[in-house]
């Protein structure tokens, strides 16, 4: 396990000092305090615009930081071959695999609890109260980028720095829209389309069911056991999509 | 440091030649520009897909969007495409309250063109709200006075009104107007508007009921004001043979003390086409 | 057998770079054992294999058939792997790291104690001569210095066997020394080196016994002095005066310079050279064997190759 935490710790510390992460974040708490302005244009209920738009870009920059980050991390640590340093010592593959994941994911982490901090202060200056169910939505907007990040690893591992990003960028893509296909093609004719379509369905993750953005935004009831399927699929998804990566990943000659 | 200066002026100047030419290519008139853009509003489906689990935000953008594109727009210009707006609004986002409350109001700024598709279209926007929207009892409130007082309408008035009044939490006011409009709707005064209105704005929950309420409040003081100075362009009218173009004018001819206000304090003005009188009503936080 | 550190056996590998390219086998049979305490010189041009053998050992590429063994363990024994210092044929280091946080990281991975790993740290910095620069990031240390990190961070787990590839490249003169008295300074203290160049004199200046790598496969092995007096076959005469225009013994090459006369022949026929300048009053100044060197070697059998 110490492997694994120095590899988390020296991606994490990579990431910290890479100007492009301040960048991403930057842009995330500008996006999210520039809310209070749009919510200035609106007539009516100022709040909801800003919890919208705030959730949106919390997700938006989370996705963008996962995407980005793991090309600079992890792609690049095979790509440059920084990571011969490692697997040349007592270390399993595994490990590597594992630690870059956790490295991202602390990185993800980190960004979306300041973006939730941030937008958590602007709906108490313009609402005059503090929503704990923001804590929520970022918990499980943090839930869907655990799953995307595995995948973002999975690709990074794999194929080359920037083919990995639009191969994850396409995943997020997907994730959000296999539910909304799913529906459609349920209407089409013949068995072999629908099963060809299901099998491509539970496949991929379907990244809606972390959203409960709506139901936050409107206060509406979540059922408990939403949020405890959502736990177990993303946790099996990861599982899956990290032991794909090292299945693939030990054997894979480094050039 | 000297050449560092030059390339920085160099790329002003390119830049400032860009900022020129899009400001002239703005000065170009387009062809057709009301309601042009609407045409391209994609399906609700597919604006749901395209904001990748965030059609609340789609919602947000196109009903801001909504607000600003129309607040450019004179009463008498005809509302194209409003409908489908909101419908497409609160087609992504089936909770967003203020989508059917302005959107309603937005709609009914028109006052050419057919009216009675318009009453149509907005009811149409308000019982889809109050499906959704079943414990909103001021969703109801609202539809049943704009219906009463924008439109004279009394049976769907007491229709919204019904609705409001069966929600356990509708203020007693509610109750009692219903009572009035439905067994002597003729003795509903519009002082009774005011009345009830000021009572409304007295009881706001808060910032955004008050501001919802004194607005209604407006509109019943226009509509009092409005019966009681119209007779007075008419007479005007009748006199001179043209219509005046501004209440001073009608001061001048001594048949008034004073330029008429509005609930806000503001001059009402008159519409010359229709010899009426025009209220500029504004959304105020009090 | 227990002194053997590294053995290698029939170690293949054929490359598939890609759907439209054509394979390319690099090691056929490569087979060498390393001995303790010994330095082992891996001697071959680019593209022989050396590197590739290399990979195979630290397991970063996979063999497809073949045998090694790290201090008579598995070599994907992570104990194994414990025991072994590796140094990358370039240094692929993390620019935003500093030396000494690079070390930190490095012996996360060895698992050091963590009690003596600073103390550990500031040893082998000062033995590459880099503690003066060790707190600076090494995105801005020069290539000479990124060499002496990488060195440090593969002495670091104290090893027992240390594969260096190419760690003189990059080096000037007086880095060169620097990193070959570091070998030569742990070599006498009982650890095994094995390492790979295609600089023959440093291989011949430092190496106990040395491979030959020629086309994936070690054409050679064995201690240079072995190497080199089986094949020394070539005398070369100095004598004063100008080559004679009708002398008999056939000459490999002959150069004439003020006054004198430089001629090389056969070992077969150096006695016949002696006898007919002799006959012909020249002035013998000199007469050597030629020692064979290791460039010789690789040429011969890079000759051999092309043959």
């Amino acid at each position: 396990m110490r492997a694994v935490r120095a590899i988390a710790a020296n991606t994490l510390r990579e990431a910290i000092r890479d100007r492009i992460l301040y960048l991403f974040v930057g842009f995330a708490v500008v996006m999210v305090v520039s809310t209070k302005l749009f919510g200035m244009l609106t007539v009516g209920d100022e709040t909801k615009i800003v919890k919208d738009i705030g959730l949106a870009s919390m997700q938006f920059f989370s996705m963008l930081i996962a995407v980005m980050m793991s090309m600079i991390l992890i792609s690049r640590e095979v790509d440059n071959r920084t990571v011969f340093n490692i697997l040349a010592k007592p270390v399993r593959r595994w490990q590597f695999i594992l630690g870059k994941y956790l490295g991202l994911v602390s990185i993800v982490a980190a960004n979306l609890i300041l973006i939730t901090v941030v937008l958590m202060l602007m709906v108490l200056i313009v609402a005059g109260e503090l929503d704990f169910m923001l804590l929520f939505a970022g918990m499980m907007t943090m839930l869907e980028m655990l799953v995307l990040a595995a995948f973002a690893t999975f690709f990074a591992v794999l194929t080359r720095p920037i083919l990995g990003s639009l191969m994850t960028l396409a995943v997020f893509v997907v994730g959000h829209l296999s539910a909304d296909l799913w529906l459609l093609t349920r209407q089409l004719p013949g068995a072999l389309t629908r099963m060809v379509v299901a099998v491509v369905y539970y496949l991929l993750p379907n990244l809606e069911r972390f959203n409960f953005r709506t139901a936050v935004v409107h206060d509406l009831p979540i059922p408990g056991a939403a949020v405890a399927w959502a736990f177990v699929y993303a946790g099996a998804f990861v599982t899956v999509v990290l032991y794909l990566a090292n299945l693939r990943f030990v054997g894979k000659d480094l050039k | 440091m000297k050449q560092r200066l030059l390339k920085i002026s160099i790329v002003a100047l390119i830049l400032s030649v860009a900022v020129v030419s899009e400001i002239q290519l703005g000065r170009i008139p387009e062809e057709d520009p009301l309601g042009r853009e609407l045409l391209y509003l994609p399906s609700p489906e597919m604006l749901k897909i395209m904001s990748l689990g965030n059609p609340g935000l789609a919602a947000d953008i196109l009903y801001l969007w909504s607000i600003q594109y129309y607040s450019l727009f004179k009463p008498h210009e005809r509302f194209l495409y409003l409908e489908t707006i909101y419908n497409l609004i609160t087609d992504l986002d089936p909770l967003y309250v203020d989508a059917y409350r302005i959107g309603a109001l937005i709609m009914q700024i028109q006052t050419g063109g057919d009216q009675q598709e318009l009453k149509g279209a907005v009811r149409r926007l308000f019982e889809k709200g109050l499906r959704n929207l079943p414990e909103n009892w001021g969703l109801a409130e609202a539809a049943a006075w704009d219906f009463f007082i924008r439109f004279r309408d009394r049976e769907t008035a007491i229709y919204f009104a019904e609705m409001a009044v069966r929600h356990p939490e509708a203020p007693a006011r509610i109750k009692r107007m219903v009572g009035v409009w439905r067994d002597k709707a003729s003795a509903w005064s519009l002082e009774d508007s005011i009345a009830y209105w000021r009572r409304a704005v007295e009881d706001a929950e808060d910032e955004w009921d008050r501001t919802m309420c004194m607005n209604q409040l407006y509109d019943a003081v226009a509509a009092r004001d409005r019966e009681r100075l119209e007779p007075l362009l008419k007479t005007f009218a009748g006199r001179y043979g043209f219509c005046p173009s501004s209440w001073e004018d009608v001061v001048r001819a001594g048949a008034l003390r004073e330029v008429p206000r509005d609930a806000f304090g503001d001059p009402y003005g008159i519409g010359t086409e229709t010899c009426g009188l025009v209220a500029f009503k504004k959304f105020k936080d009090q | 057998m227990t002194d053997i550190q590294l053995k290698v056996k029939d170690l293949q590998k054929t490359y598939h770079p890609g759907l439209f390219e054509a394979s390319v086998e690099v090691l056929k049979g490569l087979s060498f054992e390393v001995v303790r305490g010994e330095i082992f010189g891996f001697l071959g041009a680019n593209g022989a294999g050396k590197t590739t053998t290399i990979k195979a050992i630290t397991e970063l590429i996979y063999p497809d058939a073949g045998e090694i063994t790290i201090c008579g363990l598995p070599h994907t024994a992570l104990e194994a792997k414990r025991r072994l210092g590796f140094m990358t044929e370039s240094p692929y280091i993390y620019p935003h790291l500093t030396g000494r946080e690079f070390l930190r990281f490095s012996g996360e991975l060895l698992r050091l104690d963590r009690d003596d790993l600073e103390a550990r740290i500031s040893v082998v910095l000062e033995e590459v001569g880099m503690d003066d620069r060790a707190d600076r990031t090494m995105g801005t240390y020069s290539k000479g210095m990124l060499q002496r990190v990488a060195l440090a961070q593969a002495l670091l787990g104290d090893p027992e066997l240390l594969i260096l590839d190419e760690p003189m490249s990059g080096l000037d003169p007086l880095g060169r020394r620097d990193v070959r008295d570091i070998i030569l300074g742990r070599a006498a203290a009982g650890v095994t080196v094995f390492f790979s160049s295609h600089v023959i004199p440093d291989v011949e200046m430092i190496c106990d016994r040395v491979a030959i790598i020629v086309d994936g496969t070690a054409r050679a092995i064995g201690t240079v002095a072995e190497l080199v007096s089986e094949e020394a076959t070539s005398y070369e005469a100095t004598f004063v005066g100008a080559v004679p225009a009708d002398l008999e013994t056939p000459l490999q090459a002959h150069h004439v310079a003020s006054g004198a006369s430089w001629v090389r022949v056969a070992t077969a026929q150096r006695d016949d050279l002696i006898q007919e300048l002799g006959d012909r009053g020249a002035r013998v100044v000199s007469l050597n064997p030629v020692r064979t060197t290791l460039e010789d070697l690789l040429m011969k059998h890079y000759e051999g190759l092309e043959s």
